[in-house]
């Protein structure tokens, strides 16, 4: 993938002792907040006084992985209007979690995901959380292993293509802090780390752009100019079509990407998770508020990073450095700011991967621990410190699953990971958060639909798909299975989640709901009980 | 219904006691709750139909209208490019008018939903407690507000 290494030892060094500062700080902080009173609504939850400010950091933190800092702002060095484009759905994206989802789940919502259903569903809610909890286990390992994978790709940046004894040591060193955090600190932990990762997150983006802009005296047209001088495809660099032109095909894989992006969001496993624990709903709608403007702020930045990499570096110093153009931002902190600001960084793009990772394997656990063990296995008569032994336990588990795929998919993509991941949520998940929320004819049987089906769906095509065979960056480019054109399975897979939740609703003929039971559902998701 | 405790009760926590509390389907006939149901859904999915929609048509319009994308505004400025910060103005004026129409049209009515339901829940809780509950009934109450912690 990387054929040199791309920054010099110095600054490896700077990182390394950065990073370790950076982690051991918040290790301290995150145990010395740990859950002390074996109560699992501090596990899942946290701190429920925190402020707006503080919650829509966590909720940024927990959004935005190394995949935006890296990998959105490679692409927008290599193809221009494209990249950017791809950083204005990562924005959109709130905007359906913000108008939509964010209170009534709020309103109605405990632990998981799996509560608000089993409200509106209580009869058969067994088997749904059951279907659920695969879900959000799925959603969780892929993009787990998607930042584990990442850590290596940016281990690479330093020192060329690492031996397997340096991979192997780089995965687990990261996993283990991954469980550390998630199993010992919960969900205090987990803030803990978000929070710091997002003032750092926000402020690094700004600072550095800020400095790009600097080197163009704050004239934006001139670094576009410069920018497209220097990409070697001139005036179409700032045109729609470098990446996704051409074929139609090309121009469904970006829709379905697009798609994936904007609808998979309301449906992440560990920002859903984040999004109950504000106090009341009003706290709640102002956190996301927050997250919307540091995130959008976050994404505006990393364009500029983007063309200011082509802008001062040129296409072909990135690109030879890296193909996918990961290694922009580092060039181009290399540039500015030499082996400081490089170490800055790459400590910055760690950190993000770890967090992302701590919330990841956080949701997971809980959805394993509430809703499979305390919510089917239990059925509800799990005791307190039981469940929240569980919950760790889970959170191990989940880890070192986690690290042994990682350690299995040497050669995945991040990029595709992160991608199936959201796919999977807006298919499977979405569909069936929409209809509990807001359609009073949804039953049990159109949950599972949605939920099996949808994940299937956007599996399945991904396994046929161009990523897995037949292209040359595949895992298997000398076979050839993929009948499914495009990388991305999103354009089929939310239809027929939408689809199948409905198909499955209206076949539904067994015991229905109680209608009082939507009612009360309705009051207290419109209502609620807040202030 | 109260607020959502953090903590935990050990009965089974859902399906929620819903059998004693019949009130709150009485609030689902009120007009004022059909109002805030509509005042809610229908700005929400207006305003995400808007914001959604308008960003995957500016990811498709460069296939059906590229001359126009591509046509320079200032300098390197490109129709494209400008729509698509645009997109970010987008956002901003839907955050805006999302939490002015929420705070003007919604909170109001369902905190008067809210004082209505808790009336009509003390009126029961006064004149039906016997006395065994009684004791059960402030603690259960207690758990059900948040902690500040």
């Amino acid at each position: 993938m990387v054929s040199a290494a791309a920054i010099d030892d110095s600054s490896l060094q700077l990182t390394f002792v950065l990073f370790l500062t950076v982690v051991v700080i918040t290790l301290f902080t995150a145990l010395l907040t740990a859950p002390q009173r074996d109560e699992i609504s501090e596990f899942y939850l946290g701190d429920r006084a925190m402020s707006p400010l503080r919650n829509g950091l966590a909720l940024c933190g927990d959004y935005l992985s190394a995949a935006t800092l890296l990998g959105s702002t490679g692409l927008v060095a290599l193809t221009g209007y494209d990249g950017l484009m791809y950083l204005g759905g990562t924005t959109v994206a709130w905007m359906t979690v913000l108008l939509l989802i964010a209170e009534p789940l709020h309103r109605t919502g405990r632990f998981t995901l799996g509560d608000t259903v089993a409200l509106r569903l209580p009869r058969r809610q067994r088997p749904v959380r059951v279907a659920l909890a695969v879900c959000v286990l799925a959603i969780a390992t892929l993009y787990l292993v998607a930042q584990l994978v990442g850590s290596v790709a940016l281990l690479t940046q330093f020192t060329g293509v690492p031996s397997g004894t340096t991979r192997t040591l780089c995965v687990v060193v990261i996993g283990v802090f991954v469980i550390l955090y998630a199993s010992l600190g919960g969900m205090p932990g987990a803030t803990v780390i978000q929070i710091i990762k997002a003032v750092m997150l926000v402020a690094g983006v700004l600072f550095t752009a800020g400095w790009v802009l600097h080197r163009f005296d704050w004239n934006p047209g001139a670094l576009l100019e410069r920018a497209s001088e220097r990409s070697g495809s001139g005036l179409s660099f700032l045109e729609p079509g470098l990446r996704y032109g051409g074929t139609v095909s090309n121009k469904l894989d970006f829709l379905s990407l697009e798609l994936a992006i904007v609808l998979g969001l309301a449906a992440l496993p560990h920002v859903l998770m984040r999004l109950l624990t504000p106090r009341n709903a009003g706290v709640l709608r102002s956190s996301v508020v927050w997250a919307v403007g540091l995130v959008g702020a976050v994404c505006l930045g990393a364009g500029v990073l983007g063309l200011g990499a082509t802008a001062l570096l040129g296409r072909d110093a990135i690109e030879s450095t890296d193909r996918t153009g990961n290694a922009a931002v580092l060039l181009l902190a290399h540039e500015l700011g030499g082996s400081v600001l490089t170490a800055l960084l790459t400590c910055l793009a760690y950190l993000t991967l770890l967090a992302v990772a701590v919330g990841l394997t956080l949701a997971g656990a809980s959805s394993l621990a509430h809703d499979l063990y305390g919510g089917v296995i239990r059925r509800g008569r799990a005791g307190e410190t039981e469940e929240l032994t569980v919950a760790r336990l889970s959170g191990a588990v989940i880890g070192v699953l986690g690290i042994l795929l990682a350690l299995v998919a040497r050669g995945a993509n991040t990029a595709t990971l992160a991608f199936l991941a959201f796919a999977i949520a807006a298919s499977a998940i979405l569909p069936t958060i929409v209809y509990t929320l807001f359609w009073r004819r949804f039953s049990a049987k159109g949950a599972l639909f949605s939920l099996y089906g949808g994940l299937f769906c956007s599996v399945l095509p991904a396994v046929f798909s161009p990523v897995v065979s037949s292209a040359p960056g595949s895992f298997y480019p000398e076979a050839d299975f993929a009948w499914f054109p495009l990388q991305n399975p999103g354009i089929v897979s939310i239809p027929a989640g939408f689809l199948l939740g409905w198909l499955g609703t209206v076949l539904d003929r067994g015991p229905g709901e109680d209608p009082a039971t939507h009612e009360e559902f309705e009051v207290r998701m419109l209502v609620g009980a807040d202030d | 219904m109260p607020e959502f405790s953090p903590q935990r009760d050990d009965i089974p926590a859902f399906p929620l006691p819903h059998i004693e509390h019949t009130a709150p389907s009485r609030i689902s006939d009120h007009p004022e709750f059909h109002s805030l149901r509509r005042a809610q859904r229908r700005f929400g999915v207006r305003a995400t139909v808007l914001s959604v929609g308008g960003f995957l048509l500016y990811v498709l319009l460069p296939s059906f209208v590229p001359a126009v994308m591509n046509q320079p505004l200032f300098g390197r400025l490109t129709v494209g490019l400008v729509l698509g910060l645009g997109q970010f103005v987008l956002m901003g004026v839907t955050v805006r008018c999302h939490v002015r129409h929420m705070r003007t049209r919604v909170d109001p009515l369902a905190r008067g939903l809210r004082s209505r339901l808790r009336e009509t829940e003390r009126r029961r809780a006064r004149s039906a407690p016997p006395p065994q509950t009684a004791g059960q009934r402030p603690l259960r109450h207690g758990s059900r507000g948040f902690r500040t912690w």
